[in-house]
């Protein structure tokens, strides 16, 4: 291991466990690291932008005298007259172009890849022949759906058989959040792991 | 004050000194536990495994530096069982924070083990702002997209591009994510171009991701640390994910615990004060 690749190495665990410290109580290296990691991403923002949007979508274009890219460059930049009061109502072009091209893109996207899908999903036949098990597992996916869009249904009090449907709706939210919060609680463990095996493995190894 | 009166009031330090006990001591003392298989990774593994050899697969690395530890156990995975089978690996990230470089240094590490050549069984094309009209773009033609690859090379002296020029040319996605470009890659290019993906993602994504395979969009689904320890079982390698496994069981063990103990101590402590005010 060379000499630089050492320096990485130490000053990364030296990074991980400063911001480690914070859990023992806040202190001035856990604050200095904080700051250091929102320098660093402001300017590895600034740079990729400079690099992949300024650089390559526009410069090398017009340099290959493909001029009319400067005009989506310039809509880019009357966004920028948001800064100012008088001249804030420019920056409405730009709004627009994107309001209405995001709408036209999602608006067939998320019906045609999501929103019938998942539709055609829930109406599944109750009685498929693949015996017991897929047949339950069928209900509780109609029941779930029917019973989970009851409880988000307000226009008429939940009283009554609306009522126990939503009752019925928030079980099953209560369920999924349950799921929700078990996987969080295992991608956050893994995320440790993951330092903790740096740190054993390629820290405490690289010395021992 | 009694015991369970203590327990409320613990220091929340000493569980954090639990934690990271039971995350370091199967690290220092490794007791392989059994890892079973979700029919969702399986049937990942056997899309994967009934492609033709030689094939052109896309691998996204559609995560965070933040999730690594959950997200690259994945990806090298993928790509043990794609070079494998010799596919053909076209890389590409929508993450502009380290998304680039993390493609282009997991895909050479693993290309590297498995003698494959750049240009011509792999090309990472790096990243290009604005996902939705990259994925939307890469369906007509991903030149447009992606003029050169990360380093800059143009796509026409690359001779694996020769044969990759839209998702037509492509027979999988692995698509490894920690944020909801994997919905898009559903919506834009399986629900309009029809190809196959499967989905690594973390474990937060997870359970909305099980609503795409319910409905075959996603061919297949590894969660988390554990989807790729699931995977390395399919492949036959112990990595990473495997050991990390070991010390996941013990803090979820630990966890598991804390929450019995917790609700145990509410309702003894909640017995003995309407106790103390009778």
């Amino acid at each position: 291991m060379s000499g630089w690749e050492i320096f990485q190495l130490w000053l990364v665990a030296f990074l991980t466990l400063a911001l480690f410290s914070f859990m023992y109580r806040d202190n001035p290296i856990y604050k200095a690291v904080e700051h250091i990691f929102a320098g660093l991403t402001v300017g590895y923002q600034i740079g990729l932008i400079w690099n992949s949007i300024i650089l390559q979508q526009v410069w090398s274009f017009v340099l290959e005298g493909k001029g009319w890219r400067l005009i989506p460059a310039f809509f880019g930049l009357l966004m920028l007259t948001r800064l100012s009061s008088k001249l804030s109502w420019l920056s409405r072009t730009s709004l627009a172009f994107v309001m209405g091209t995001t709408a036209g893109i999602f608006l067939i996207s998320e019906l045609h890849g999501r929103v019938l899908p998942q539709m055609q999903d829930t109406m599944v036949p109750l009685n498929g022949g693949d015996g017991f098990g897929a047949t339950l597992l069928s209900v509780v996916v109609v029941v779930g759906t029917l019973s989970t869009l009851v409880y988000f249904y307000f226009s008429k009090e939940h009283r009554g058989a609306l009522g126990v449907t939503a009752k019925v709706g928030i079980w099953f939210i209560m369920i999924a959040f349950g799921a929700h919060f078990g996987y969080t609680v295992m991608g956050r463990v893994s995320l440790l792991i993951g330092r903790v095996q740096f740190l054993i493995e390629d820290w405490i190894g690289s010395f021992l | 004050m009694s015991f369970w009166q203590k327990m409320e009031q613990i220091d929340r330090r000493w569980i954090y000194l639990a934690v990271a006990v039971a995350v370091v001591v199967p690290f220092l003392f490794p007791t392989p536990l059994p890892i079973s298989i979700s029919p969702e990774a399986r049937s990942l593994y056997d899309a994967v495994e009934a492609l033709p050899d030689g094939c052109n697969v896309m691998v996204v690395y559609d995560y965070y530096p933040a999730t690594v530890a959950e997200c690259e156990p994945i990806a090298v995975a993928a790509l043990h069982h794609l070079f494998r089978k010799n596919c053909k690996v076209v890389t590409l990230t929508n993450i502009p924070y380290g998304g680039p470089s993390m493609a282009e240094r997991v895909t050479r590490r693993m290309a590297a083990r498995y003698g494959k050549t750049y240009g011509v069984d792999y090309v990472n094309l790096g990243f290009k702002y604005g996902y939705v009209t990259v994925l939307a773009g890469m369906g007509q033609s991903i030149e447009s997209i992606f003029p050169t690859d990360n380093s800059g090379t143009p796509l026409s002296q690359l001779p694996l591009m020769d044969s990759v020029k839209n998702y037509s040319d492509v027979s999988f996605i692995f698509e490894v994510a920690d944020n909801a470009t994997a919905d898009y890659w559903v919506s834009i290019v399986n629900a309009q171009y029809g190809v196959p993906i499967g989905c690594g993602g973390t474990a937060v994504q997870a359970p909305k991701f099980y609503a795409y395979v319910a409905s075959g969009q996603f061919v297949g689904l590894l969660g988390g640390m554990r989807g790729a320890a699931e995977y390395e079982k399919l492949i036959g390698i112990e990595d990473v994910a495997t050991v990390g496994m070991q010390a996941q069981s013990m803090v979820h063990l630990l966890i598991i615990g804390l929450v019995v103990l917790g609700n145990i101590g509410y309702f003894v402590v909640r017995k003995q004060s309407k106790k103390g005010a009778a």
